[in-house]
């Protein structure tokens, strides 16, 4: 062998050697973590009480509904499917609740809420996963259908909830408010699935090849029922949440554009459009994320216009980073 | 007539250590129709490959034209002059016929398409061809032998020297194959063309062909005038090895029958009437669109059944899904592993196991013991479990894929496989073929379906052969790849002309 051939396969190992410790999957990898904590120091500097427990508390109930729909969200998006419709499901089971509370009591209530969260979602996973209609197509439909739904039956705010169903909005037990119990929760259980049961692998299985997961023998269209079930009852616990927290439920607003902030937090969190993997720790980063941008812009006394803007660029660039991601395979 | 317009020399192609192309030397002349021939996997594709730019060959010339090139882009080859027509049309069903004769290289009047010109210029090209197609027409309006007509008229507004025809008639009727073949005689005698025709049916070569050539394991067998060629030479060329089964001990064939079909109809396919019996390997061969694949997706419920009966084990059954057949004891390992059974993104574990989760696969701990035992009697390489599925080579891919349904005490009576080796290399073929007679040795059967005759005979005890949806034969011995040939490449009368036209829609 030459020298120059021997230098030549040097030169080929460092290559690989450089390969193995290249900074693109590491970047990322820890591009949302590191974010976060470049936020949250960010935020201290502009006002040191961001970074206090006290702070974060808050945060956790801002990000509480978000997070409740955003695990099961994210299961659906895993297998490949979106629903668009959760912010106006979110608002139209805040309206059921409110027009039923003088009628059912609280218990029955709440639970008769989550059954029109259920029935909704089986309806888009039926239209979905039956009989093959485009998820988007479908869910816009549903996104409007309950928005105008609401505002119907509803046309002015709903105020004046029984006492023991406020007090989930601000109770709390052990020294945590309840509604971030709930969305602690909505996330284990979420993680649980997807780590443990066949639920779990089959949904990824159909967010990689569906084709090739109907033949394996996997329930296709059933799995893709049972997840925009879920979807539809994270939405009217999320609802449930919301109008506890802000006492009232108004028709018009409540819960609109929640499926923008939704998806935000999913793209954040590394889940691809077309499904197929992803890991519910990173989406509740994604979720946090959002919950200290909004919490810390207010901090700094900035107007509600400039935090929009601001979140649709932190969407662009979790879009950004994602085709990153994908280049690297 | 005899000015030749292509050449080559010595071309050679290897993926790897694996030789694909070893020598051709062939002269393609203008004007002269030359039929091309070959099993699969002899090189045909990669040959086309080679001459349209879309392979790169390891070593040799084309000459075209007295230009000699060592490689050609697929733009190269447009610019020498090789025009292509693969089987499968790269035609846009949405636009008209004159939008897609000019895809691409449209014709442009300030900038915006002069839709007027290129109507003008399309019912020109057709004229050539002695036909009469409306520009303005929809394509997706058109029959399949005239959306083939399109795809030539494409072919030809880049004034090809010479055109290639890659199986253009597998999905035409009778008709639309004798209206075909009158355009490439059109083209051949009054335009000079040198056309190279590639086809399954012998037949098929008589009607059309001025020379025949036939590749096998990537070399040139022999070139020879039309009239020289007959049945049983060509079928003889194509597959010479009638390979000795003697030597294989016929395996002790039980007499309980486990799968029986009688006069039984997919869409497509039919009437069926088969036994398969515990122990046994049944064969299934036919070329595409023999409705193989049709056969074996509606026996798990993939695809409808039109009529007949099905009992599996003594009952009757009627699966509606893959995973109804799967609970009654049968499953499928499909076709084209990568849009069909592989996850490629998923872990080995994940792959091999993604059937059994919720069931057999309980625990993790439990997961990684099957996997253990699994990937040693697979021989799995590497026997790694978080390994993504699409890192692993073909032959691996597919014991990960058959994998799935052999682990024992599941339940599964009948195993169907769809072109089980494609893109898998000889060694780990025979590990495959080694699980599988373990499997029958077991008690279990297997239906496996296959166009490679070479595959057939080297694991069937006994084949189906099928023909364009219809069984033409059941071989209990003597099975060889001459008879295979010879009995899949007879035109069949085209009575089932437009439920092909169906089928293949439907695919």
């Amino acid at each position: 062998m030459s020298e120059k051939t021997l230098a030549a396969g040097a030169a080929r190992t460092d290559e690989r050697a450089g390969e193995a410790w290249s900074w693109g999957p590491v970047l990322t990898n820890l591009a949302l973590p590191i974010a976060v904590v470049l936020l949250a120091l960010f935020f201290y500097t502009q006002a040191p009480v961001f970074l206090t427990l006290n702070n974060w508390i808050s945060i956790s109930v801002q990000v509480a509904t978000l997070m409740t729909i955003a695990v099961p969200f994210a299961i659906l998006l895993m297998a490949g499917k979106v629903d668009l419709g959760v912010g106006s499901l979110l608002g139209f089971s805040g309206v059921v609740a409110g027009l039923l509370f003088p009628h059912l009591g609280v218990t029955l209530t709440i639970v008769v809420t989550l059954l029109v969260g259920v029935g909704f979602g089986l309806l888009n996973g039926v239209l979905v996963g039956w009989f093959a209609m485009s998820p988007i197509i479908v869910t816009l439909g549903t996104l409007t259908l309950l928005r105008g739904l609401g505002q119907w039956l509803s046309p002015h705010p709903l105020f004046g909830f029984p006492e023991s169903f406020s007090y989930l909005g601000y109770g709390r037990v052990a020294g945590l408010p309840i509604l971030t119990w709930i969305m602690l929760g909505v996330l284990v259980t979420g993680i649980l699935v997807m780590r443990y049961t066949a639920l779990g692998r089959h949904t990824v299985a159909i967010g990689v090849n569906e084709r090739a997961a109907y033949l394996v023998g996997i329930r296709v269209k059933l799995t893709v029922i049972l997840l925009y079930v879920m979807v539809g009852l994270g939405a009217a616990l999320a609802g449930l949440m919301s109008i506890a927290r802000i006492n009232s439920a108004p028709s018009g607003t409540l819960g609109v554009g929640m499926e923008l902030g939704v998806l935000t937090a999913v793209l954040l969190g590394g889940i691809p459009f077309t499904g197929g993997k992803g890991s519910l720790l990173r989406v509740a980063l994604g979720v946090w994320l959002l919950g200290m941008l909004s919490n810390g812009l207010i901090l700094m006394n900035m107007p509600t216009e400039a935090s929009l803007m601001i979140t649709g660029i932190v969407l662009v660039l979790a879009a950004g980073l994602d085709v990153l991601r994908r280049r690297r395979g | 007539m005899s000015d030749v317009v292509a050449k080559i020399d010595n071309l050679r192609k290897s993926y790897g250590t694996v030789e694909v192309l070893r020598g051709i030397d062939l002269a393609f002349r203008g004007g002269e129709i030359h039929a091309f021939l070959g099993a699969n996997g002899a090189g045909k594709s990669t040959f086309l490959g080679c001459l349209s730019g879309a392979v790169t060959p390891s070593a040799g010339t084309i000459t075209i034209r007295g230009t000699p090139h060592s490689a050609l882009t697929p733009r190269q080859a447009r610019d020498a002059g090789i025009g292509i027509i693969y089987q499968h049309f790269q035609v846009i069903g949405d636009l008209t016929v004159a939008d897609n004769v000019f895809l691409g290289n449209e014709i442009r009047r300030w900038g915006v398409v002069d839709s007027r010109a290129q109507n003008a210029r399309t019912k020109e090209l057709f004229a050539r061809l002695d036909l009469e197609i409306d520009p303005t027409r929809p394509l997706s309006s058109l029959s399949v032998g005239e959306r083939q007509i399109v795809e030539i008229a494409r072919a030809l507004r880049l004034k090809p020297d010479l055109l290639i025809l890659d199986e253009p008639t597998a999905a035409l009727s009778e008709h639309e194959m004798k209206a075909l073949h009158r355009v490439v005689r059109q083209l051949a005698r009054a335009e000079g063309l040198a056309v190279v025709y590639v086809t399954h049916l012998i037949d098929e070569i008589e009607q059309i062909a001025d020379k025949v050539t036939v590749l096998r394991d990537g070399q040139v067998v022999w070139t020879r005038p039309v009239n020289e060629a007959d049945h049983v030479a060509l079928a003889q060329a194509i597959a010479p090895n009638m390979t000795d089964r003697s030597d294989r001990t016929a395996p002790p064939r039980r007499d309980d029958a486990v799968l029986e079909l009688r006069d039984y109809r997919s869409g497509y396919t039919g009437p069926v009437d088969l036994t398969l019996h515990r122990g046994e390997i049944l064969g299934l061969y036919g070329l595409l669109g023999s409705g193989r694949t049709d056969l074996l997706e509606s026996l798990i419920g993939a695809r409808g059944r039109a009529s007949g009966s099905f009992r599996l084990a003594g009952r009757d059954i009627a699966p509606r899904s893959p995973r109804a057949a799967r609970d009654r004891g049968l499953a499928l390992v499909a076709s084209d592993r990568n849009e069909q059974s592989l996850f490629a993104e998923l872990s080995a574990l994940d792959n091999l196991l993604m059937p059994h989760f919720g069931g057999l696969a309980g625990s993790s701990a439990r997961q990684r013991q099957l996997f253990a035992e699994s990937a040693q009697r697979l021989q799995l390489r590497p026997a790694r479990a978080d390994l993504n599925g699409g890192r692993f080579s073909g032959g691996n891919a597919q014991k990960l894929m058959m994998g799935r349904w052999l682990f024992p005490g599941i339940g599964i009576e009948v195993l169907l496989l769809d072109e089980p080796t494609q893109g898998v290399d000889i060694g780990a073929r025979e590990e495959l073929y080694t699980l599988l007679r373990d499997f029958v040795a077991t008690g279990g059967a297997v239906l496996v379906a296959s166009s490679d005759p070479d595959e057939i005979v080297a694991i069937a005890d006994r084949v189906l052969v099928l023909n364009q949806g219809s069984p033409v034969a059941l071989l209990e011995d003597g099975i060889t790849e001459e008879r295979l040939v010879h009995l899949s490449h007879k035109t069949v009368h085209r009575s089932t002309a437009h439920a092909a036209e169906r089928h293949l829609a439907t695919e």
